[in-house]
């Protein structure tokens, strides 16, 4: 009640007249920019508890986060959910999973954390996910198809399954139809909704209206599945490990690199700014007139006129965060801003803003680093040499 | 070691502006990268192609050192999984590219085929090296990780578009080299698995992203128009350099982005 009466606009407030009649003035007070933006509802799934019909969606966590792809995808199930009614939204997260995923609408969570990504084991994964599918028998299943194992796992699931209509790489899709690219993209091809749906990236948007309620589903049933199978296919099962291993920085390609530190104009010292990329071990960007000073090659410069990254960290020392720079680290996961003044736009941009000198930070942050590395070094040499004992 | 037999699948692809019919680049890097392995170890090797053997792409595939590809003749719009599973059902190890480029496009067929012989996949590949009773294959993943990982033969392995591969194009080998054609053994016209009815239209507009429906009021609209400029993570002002250098690592820690 009291929130509707703050909102109110008095209706007896100030006029002009003018041809087309009387036009009011508004005069409401200014937007309050700092007010907590209103808690978002939780969408009205649960009707009644019995037989619900349910969408499914499956992903591989990273780190034991979604990432924007998986994010993408569970919110356009759920946007799917929200034209019907009674359907709820059931993600299955392969691999382990720290986050709250209410955000992006899923409603039921079920997590399998013993299938990360890194581990090559698509027969195991397949034969669990068909349990999981055969017990919810959903309307829909959608996959984000990509790179991290479920673009794989979602083809071998169409392959497996010879009954059900599916999609893969949708680029779009709404209550009816979902469209692939045709002929190398340059046709695209509409089908109506088919049962299983591989959405490519930025096919669906994450800003909701409401959010999903979220619980964590036991997964006792998926688990003593999973040791089953791992019985029988212990010895049968075709693939085996070798092990993952991770390109340096230096020679990985920037528009791939996981963690990239970026200097800008706030960047006076080259040589402390390169060795605090040698001690995290990350790739060297720069912004346009770190570049146009000759202090970085032409082929570092991120942003509108340079590259376009999609690093999970990226640490940006002495870059005010012009748009152009901004549009090039948009798919950044975590950004990090170094700046000595706390009105530059990266702060508005970054999920963590240092505010200080770069040089001094910069020079505190390797001693911090150096020294955190060989405390784990004494503590694995430790573990060893108990072991050893 | 002893003697593998391969196959690599090759498909008719479109050049993507002019849209004339030539390889596809997917393709072609699976199939040298089998041309590579079979001769380093002395194997057999088939360059197959299920379709029409008059199609203009195929001598492309000639120019890229297949000295004869063999062409399973089946009608457009029959099956091809079948006919193709016939064929290659000795076969030890199948090359296919990630994606074809002239029709579906749906990286499907490496799937189904496998599904179909009921043999093991691998998906990624950028590196082929044969092993003990099996190959080693080195995996692509995002964010420069590679990954190493074994299969037992026979199996399905589909090449990833990086794979660091060079293709060579010879004009004398597309004149010596020669396509076969042979008539398919097995064609079904219904296909096995579900047929979809795609309508097709020529790529105008860009896709329209799927978006929630909120029915706000305008005042209500802009107010969040403005108010959205707002976000912004935490800002640390206070504390010295050393405490600074403290929040970042242990920000970087907290969301496992580092591993020390
Ligand atoms: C058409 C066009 C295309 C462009 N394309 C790109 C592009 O692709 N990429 C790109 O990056 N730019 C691009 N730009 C340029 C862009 O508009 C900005 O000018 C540029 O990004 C600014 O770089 P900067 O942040 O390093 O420098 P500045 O704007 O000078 O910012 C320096 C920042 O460092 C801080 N600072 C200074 N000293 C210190 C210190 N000692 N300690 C801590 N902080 C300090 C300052 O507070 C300031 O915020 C483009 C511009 C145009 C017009």
């Amino acid at each position: 009640m009291t929130d509707n009466h703050n909102n109110r606009i008095n209706p007896r407030r100030p006029f002009k007249g003018t041809a087309s009649g009387l036009n009011r003035i508004v005069l409401t007070t200014a937007p309050r920019l700092n007010e907590a933006p209103h808690a978002k509802p939780i969408r009205n799934s649960q009707k009644n508890n019995a037989e619900q019909a349910s969408i499914l969606v499956i992903s591989h966590s990273d780190r034991g986060m979604l990432d924007d792809h998986a994010r993408q995808t569970v919110s356009a199930a759920a946007i799917l959910a929200n034209e019907a009614t009674n359907i709820t939204v059931v993600a299955l997260i392969l691999g382990d999973l720290r986050e709250n995923i209410a955000s992006c609408g899923a409603d039921k969570v079920i997590v399998m954390p013993e299938f990360s990504f890194e581990k090559f084991q698509p027969d195991l994964e397949l034969a669990n996910i068909t349990a999981v599918i055969e017990r919810l028998n959903p309307i829909k299943i959608l996959m984000p198809d990509n790179f991290i194992g479920d673009g794989d796992l979602g083809r071998r699931l169409i392959a497996s399954q010879h009954t059900k209509t599916a999609a893969t790489h949708v680029i779009e899709i709404d209550s009816l139809h979902a469209a692939s690219p045709h002929a190398a993209g340059r046709k695209i091809a509409f089908t109506e909704l088919p049962h299983i749906i591989l959405l490519a990236a930025d096919a669906a948007d994450t800003n909701l209206p409401f959010i999903g309620s979220a619980t964590i589903q036991p997964t006792i049933q998926s688990s003593t599945q999973v040791e089953n199978t791992n019985n029988q296919q212990k010895s049968v099962s075709p693939y085996q490990n070798l092990g993952l291993k991770t390109i340096a920085s230096e020679q990985v390609a920037l528009e791939e690199a996981d963690l990239i530190v970026s200097a800008g104009n706030g960047v006076s010292n080259v040589e402390t700014f390169e060795r605090l990329a040698l001690a995290l071990d990350a790739a060297i960007g720069a912004s346009r007139v770190a570049v146009d000073d000759g202090k970085f090659s032409r082929d570092k410069q991120i942003g509108a006129s340079g590259k376009t990254v999609t690093a999970s960290t990226y640490i940006a020392i002495g870059i005010s965060g012009a748009v152009q720079h901004l549009q090039g680290i948009k798919d950044c996961r975590h950004v990090i801003a170094i700046n000595r003044d706390n009105s530059a736009p990266i702060v508005k941009r970054a999920d963590l803003s240092i505010i200080g000198d770069a040089e001094a930070i910069m020079q505190a942050l390797i001693n911090a680093v150096a020294e955190a590395k060989s405390l784990s070094l004494q503590e694995a040499a430790c573990a060893c040499y108990l072991l050893l004992r | 070691m002893c003697m593998l037999s391969i196959a690599t699948l090759v498909s008719a692809g479109l050049h993507p502006v002019s849209g004339e019919p030539r390889h596809c680049r997917n393709d072609s890097l699976a199939m040298t990268l089998g041309l590579q392995l079979a001769e380093s170890i002395g194997a057999e090797i088939k360059v197959l192609h299920a379709g029409d053997e008059n199609n203009p792409a195929l001598p492309n595939y000639l120019a890229l050192n297949a000295k004869k590809i063999d062409v399973i003749s089946v009608a457009s719009g029959a099956n091809i999984v079948d006919s193709l599973a016939t064929n290659l059902a000795n076969t030890e190890l199948i090359l296919t590219g990630t994606r074809a480029e002239d029709g579906e496009d749906s990286g499907l067929l490496p799937y189904l085929l496998a599904a179909k012989l009921n043999i093991p996949l691998v998906a990624n590949a950028l590196a082929i090296k044969p092993i003990e009773n099996g190959i080693e294959i080195l995996q692509f993943l995002p964010k420069g990780k590679r990954r190493s990982v074994t299969v037992k033969l026979p199996a399905v392995v589909v090449v990833h578009p990086l794979a660091p591969i060079e293709l060579r194009f010879a004009f004398a080998q597309q004149v010596s080299g020669q396509i076969v054609a042979h008539t398919a053994q097995n064609q079904s016209k219904t296909s096995s698995s579900k047929q979809i009815q795609w309508q097709i239209q020529a790529a105008i507009n860009k896709p329209k992203k799927l978006k929630a429906q909120e029915n706000k009021s305008g005042h209500e609209r802009m107010l969040a128009y403005i108010a959205s400029e707002n976000k912004g993570g935490a800002v640390v002002n206070e504390g010295s350099s050393v405490e600074k250098a403290q929040v970042i690592l242990s920000y970087l820690r907290e969301h496992h982005l580092i591993n020390f």
